[in-house]
């Protein structure tokens, strides 16, 4: 493969072409400085990747539980997370395509009732539209699902596969037990990359995901402010720049400028529309239709200073003085921090604890739990979540759609039980309150 | 005489307890529920409790597990919980759950909040079976151990363990011995009636498993064999403990004479040392690495292999793959399964996804009969084949 045949894929071609048109179009909000960023950061990573292409240099396929900074310390090899691009084209240009490689899943034996964040990495991968890798990564978080994603990465990735067990338990020696396996990984991708691991690159690499780190908590804490100032839709790339960009400059430089914007748009106390209601959206976002958190706030005065996969918890950075605690510091990113794989991998006490946390600390009035339909645990869990509300008066809507798949849940019935919820139950209530 | 030991056994499975479960709780003796393959049963016994693998049998519906997993969890799940939040699973002392798919994890936060079970074990159990894991699958049967003997006040020694080695290893040669005579040329025994066997096996104490299967043993050897013209089938996939499934699937006329199922064939480990001086060591990696479910990542060619060889050493004729709804670890196998079978073209293959507690009907009886005319003009084909050479 070199990057002819990438560009002549329709795939890869129009998410290529229609970058420059999706960065001019929010270019023309000069102080929409975290998009833009952003934007700038996933074209020099698909040029990095055609690059690498034609150097005939090694790749590391991964599923998007696992964080590069590891791989990018080796010297010229390229992480590449098997999501990407079913989601990229599903966040910012064509979701047909999405939905192609998930009927493409489905039709090789996939369950249709299985996640689709699985089946349009593994349409991809059937497709062959990813380099082919020297080897394979795969880790059980952030969720049940992703066994099957690594497990078909493992097979038709056809190169030796290393797996990551992450613990049910949040304790310290759950972080040191992935910390002993980000140890054994090392020589494994030395073997298969033909690169060796160099301390200091991998230092570089963590001051990067440390800078990054800190910009998305500054991020995350203007996001705290009420009334917000910068628009709902955005919080959830936190886990799009965690699974590209972590580790790389481009991370950093889109971290900072989300964090450069929030703080800019607060100084200036902007107010696009009226904030009448905040919600915590606990689970997925709707990654079909981003323009929805746009009607949202415009229609309904509903904010999203939060959502699961923008929530990037605080533990601190990563401490650079050695590997091993560099390897330690590492783990407690996966397990502790990294959006989703927090939550997702315990007991519901840890996963209504934090959906509580996050309330508080982002001022919200209530909570939607958008069902993501493959999400198994979730739904597992929203008996006990339910309770939980209800106990503390808390507000709650339950509905099932399918993050990347509107053909499960139209726009329109979103639209419905968002609005009806918003100015039927949360609104009144509210006002209530005031009262 | 087979027959007649054959309804005992279904009387045995078809609630979630028997006379044999009741007799040992009127002795004064723990009974602890466990929902995987991977939690250890010696374990279990050797605290002295007798370990009850959890099913939902008997489940009328699984309203009251709905209300907490909703309906997007697998059924068997369902009503397992059902039957506890209703308090069907009241006698149980304790029970051991795991983080063995996303469905047991959230069930066992159900067990704990939703029920009055005093006590709750869990084991973490590994994603990948390597030696660098095993250490960590070891403690938590450490740990598991540990609070059986404070919860239950007794003390386990490897004494105790070698005992509840010896008593599964005797449970395990009994269904070794009843599985070679399923894989016969005319096989002694349904599909069916060898899952319902392995089922008690897991549901009552060895002892008394033992005694039945010796009987059963015995009354099977004077039994003409079955006829398996219409198709010899091996069955691999997930949880499956309604032998009725099975018995709509023989109904067509095939015999399933091998399995790879969950309650069935894979609970079968190799006899395990009831000597060693570790004995923990020796029951961890049993479980740990002998037996591969596809909840185990990278670890499909192991499970590639296994079905290779009991297809090869049962002479199927053909794999039926079956499937709870909303099973991610066995989707995941089945993709891989299919992915093979179109480089290798090892055997034909019928994939059923189902539900639990559902007495297949017409849909599945008329896949499984394509299936099965499907079979038999591949077996016409290659007959045809050699003839004009």
């Amino acid at each position: 493969m070199n990057s002819q045949d990438i560009l002549n894929s329709y795939e890869w071609r129009e998410l290529i072409e229609m970058m420059p048109v999706v960065q001019e179009f929010f270019s023309g909000d000069e102080d929409s400085h975290g998009l833009n960023a952003l934007l700038g950061g996933l074209d020099v990573y698909i040029r990095k990747m055609l690059a690498q292409v034609d150097a005939g240099k090694p790749f590391v396929w991964y599923n998007l539980g696992f964080n590069s900074e590891l791989i990018w310390a080796l010297d010229d090899v390229m992480p590449i997370t098997v999501e990407a691009l079913g989601a990229l084209h599903s966040a910012l240009c064509n979701s047909r395509i999405t939905k192609d490689f998930i009927d493409e899943a489905q039709a090789v034996g996939i369950p249709a009732d299985s996640c689709s964040a699985d089946k349009l990495s593994i349409g991809a991968i059937r497709r062959g539209l990813y380099p082919m890798p020297a080897c394979t990564v795969g880790i059980n978080t952030p969720c049940d699902a992703q066994v099957l994603t690594t497990q078909v990465m493992a097979e038709l990735g056809e190169a030796p596969f290393f797996a990551i067990d992450v613990p049910y338990y949040h304790e310290d020696e759950t972080i040191h037990h992935v910390a002993g396996q980000l140890k054994e990984l090392i020589p494994f991708l030395e073997e298969n990359t033909g690169r060796k691991m160099d301390i200091d690159k991998l230092r570089e690499s963590c001051d990067l995901s440390n800078q990054m780190s800190e910009n998305l908590w500054e991020w995350l804490d203007w996001r705290k402010q009420v009334p917000l100032t910068q628009t709902s839709k955005l919080v959830g790339f936190t886990l799009f720049m965690q699974i590209l960009f972590t580790g790389c400059q481009e991370g950093v430089d889109a971290a900072k400028a989300f964090a450069r914007e929030a703080r800019e748009r607060t100084e200036r106390g902007e107010k696009f529309f009226e904030e009448k209601v905040r919600c915590v959206w606990y689970q997925d976002a709707v990654w079909t239709d981003l323009q929805m958190y746009d009607w949202f706030e415009r229609e309904l005065g509903l904010t999203v200073p939060v959502d699961v996969f923008g929530y990037f918890a605080n533990q601190g950075v990563i401490d650079l003085t050695n590997m091993d605690t560099m390897l330690y510091g590492l783990a407690r990113k996966l397990v502790d921090c990294h959006p989703m794989a927090r939550q997702f991998r315990g007991d519901v006490d840890f996963y209504i604890g934090d959906a509580m946390r996050m309330l508080e600390d982002f001022q919200a009035d209530c909570f939607i739990f958008a069902g993501h339909i493959g999400c198994k645990h979730a739904w597992g869990g929203v008996g006990l979540f339910k309770e939980a509300c209800r106990r503390a008066d808390i507000p709650l809507l339950v509905f099932e759609f399918d993050m990347f798949d509107d053909r499960v849940t139209s726009y329109d019935d979103v639209y419905f039980e968002v609005e009806r919820f918003v100015n039927e139950i949360v609104v009144p209530k509210k006002q209530r309150k005031v009262a | 005489m087979a027959e007649e030991i054959l309804r005992e056994v279904n009387g045995l499975i078809s609630g979630i307890t028997n006379r044999h479960v009741d007799e040992w709780k009127a002795s004064g003796k723990p009974v602890v529920g466990y929902f995987c393959h991977y939690v250890p049963r010696e374990v279990i016994m050797a605290a002295g409790a007798l370990p009850l693998r959890l099913r939902g049998a008997g489940s009328e519906d699984s309203s009251s597990g709905d209300a907490y997993l909703s309906s997007r969890l697998c059924t068997f799940a369902r009503h397992v919980m059902s039957l506890a939040i209703d308090g069907h699973y009241d006698f149980l002392d304790g029970e051991v759950s795991s983080n063995s798919c996303d469905h047991v994890r959230r069930s066992a936060d159900v067990f704990r909040k939703k029920t009055g079970i005093a006590f709750h074990g869990f084991l973490s159990i590994p994603r990948n079976p390597r030696e660098s894991l095993y250490g960590y699958y070891l403690e938590e049967l450490r740990k598991l151990m540990a609070g059986l003997e404070e919860h239950f006040g007794v003390k386990v020694g490897p004494d105790e363990l070698r005992e509840a080695v010896r008593q599964i290893n005797a449970n395990r040669d009994r269904l070794r011995t009843i599985n070679e005579m399923r894989a016969e040329d005319k096989p002694k025994i349904t599909g069916a009636e060898a899952l319902s066997i392995h089922i008690a096996s897991q549901v009552m104490p060895p002892a008394a498993f033992q005694d039945l299967a010796d009987r059963l043993i015995e009354a099977l050897k004077a039994r003409p064999g079955l006829d398996t013209s219409k198709g010899r089938l091996v069955m691999v996939g997930a949880e499956l403990d309604e032998p009725e499934y099975i018995e709509a699937i023989e109904s067509q006329g095939a015999l399933v004479v091998g399995d790879l199922l969950c309650f069935g064939g894979r609970s079968v480990l190799a006899p395990l040392d009831e000597n060693a001086a570790d004995p923990l060591d020796v029951i961890g990696r049993s479980y740990f690495f002998s037996s591969s479910c596809a909840r185990m990542i990278g670890d499909f060619p192991k499970r590639w292999d296994e079905l290779n060889e009991l297809y090869a050493k049962v002479r199927g004729d053909g794999v039926i793959f079956e499937r709870i709804i909303f099973c991610d670890p066995w989707g995941a196998d089945l993709h891989n399964i299919m992915h093979r079978i179109e480089k290798e073209n090892t055997f034909p293959l019928l994939s059923l996804t189902r539900e639990y507690n559902i007495v297949p009907t017409g849909q599945v009886k008329t896949r499984v009969q394509a299936f099965l005319e499907k079979l038999e003009i591949a077996k016409a084909q290659k007959v045809a084949a050699g003839g004009a050479k």
